[in-house]
């Protein structure tokens, strides 16, 4: 399991223009505070081995799929929980994080609008120019159809095109 | 999605020559990237197939996010896209193919088909 760790680590899409948008935000959010270290933000990588050190329920295919956020005593959070822990855990945005918590009549109503808000912007970061975020939703081809029109590109079937910019980073 | 055991083995550039183009044995590259959807969905799949065709060929997972050189050399333009070698030449190529048991079995097996071991 490696040497114990103190902070949680989010882990970031670095192959998705939108995740390392994400990403470098919460960095420099936590940089310009001069805060004492909250949050390590590493990205995904290639490793299957690496992730299962840190969570041995860790998935390679899953990280990529979900945003994921392993706690220090090994647990994970993911999408919208991970969203609003790193938010807790942010010092630009640590004053929302109550919010999330509460409750009414035993359910956190604002906790389930930040999982379909991170749910609906999941969804669009093919539209956004996510060329590894893969098949847009039902609902969105239309629009990718379109986006990937306007960008000169033919739409894919069971098919990632690969960019030379993305082949050689 | 978690994998009990790997069928397709990773190979890279080091040992590509080696494992791949100097071998017997049919061999499938499957050129592929863990951020890549598709390959996500192939995945399962794609093990099935490995475990059903045992020692019989060999599937080798080829990641275009860290074998820049493979991919370039193979003119990968996509994800996943199989390539199919036999005694170190490549016979056949399957671009996307469909996440299926049945069309991801053809894909890996008709290439072979009519080639002699021996021959």
């Amino acid at each position: 399991m490696g040497e114990p760790r103190h902070l949680p680590i989010l882990l970031f899409n670095d192959e998705c223009a939108v995740c390392r948008l994400i990403a470098g935000w919460v960095c420099r959010s936590l940089q310009s505070q001069g805060d004492a270290a909250t949050l390590i933000v590493q990205p995904i990588g290639n490793d299957p081995a690496a992730l299962r050190a840190l969570n041995p329920s860790l998935d390679i295919w899953d990280a990529y799929a979900n945003i994921h956020l392993i706690m220090p005593d090994g647990s994970m959070k993911v999408n919208g929980e991970a969203v609003a822990e790193t938010l807790r855990r942010t010092p630009a945005t640590r004053w929302l994080a109550p919010c999330f918590n509460w409750q009414f009549f035993g359910r956190r109503p604002l906790q389930a609008i930040l999982n379909v808000a991170y749910s609906a912007l999941s969804d669009i970061r093919p539209l956004l120019g996510c060329e590894s975020c893969g098949i847009p939703s039902l609902w969105l081809r239309p629009f990718h159809w379109m986006a990937l029109t306007l960008r000169g590109k033919t739409a894919t079937r069971n098919h990632s095109a690969v960019s030379s910019q993305t082949i050689r980073r | 999605m978690p994998v009990a055991m790997d069928f397709v083995t990773p190979v890279t550039a080091e040992n590509f020559n080696e494992l791949v183009l100097r071998t017997n044995i049919p061999v499938v590259a499957e050129f592929m990237s863990y951020g890549c959807e598709h390959c996500r969905l192939l995945e399962p799949v794609l093990q099935k197939v490995a475990e059903k065709l045992g020692s019989r060929e060999l599937i080798f997972r080829v990641n275009i996010a860290t074998e820049q050189t493979l991919a370039d050399r193979y003119q990968i333009e996509g994800t996943p896209t199989l390539v199919m070698f036999w005694k170190g030449v490549e016979i056949g190529r399957a671009i996307g193919p469909d996440p299926s048991m049945q069309a991801l079995w053809d894909a890996v097996t008709s290439p072979f088909e009519g080639l002699s071991q021996n021959g």
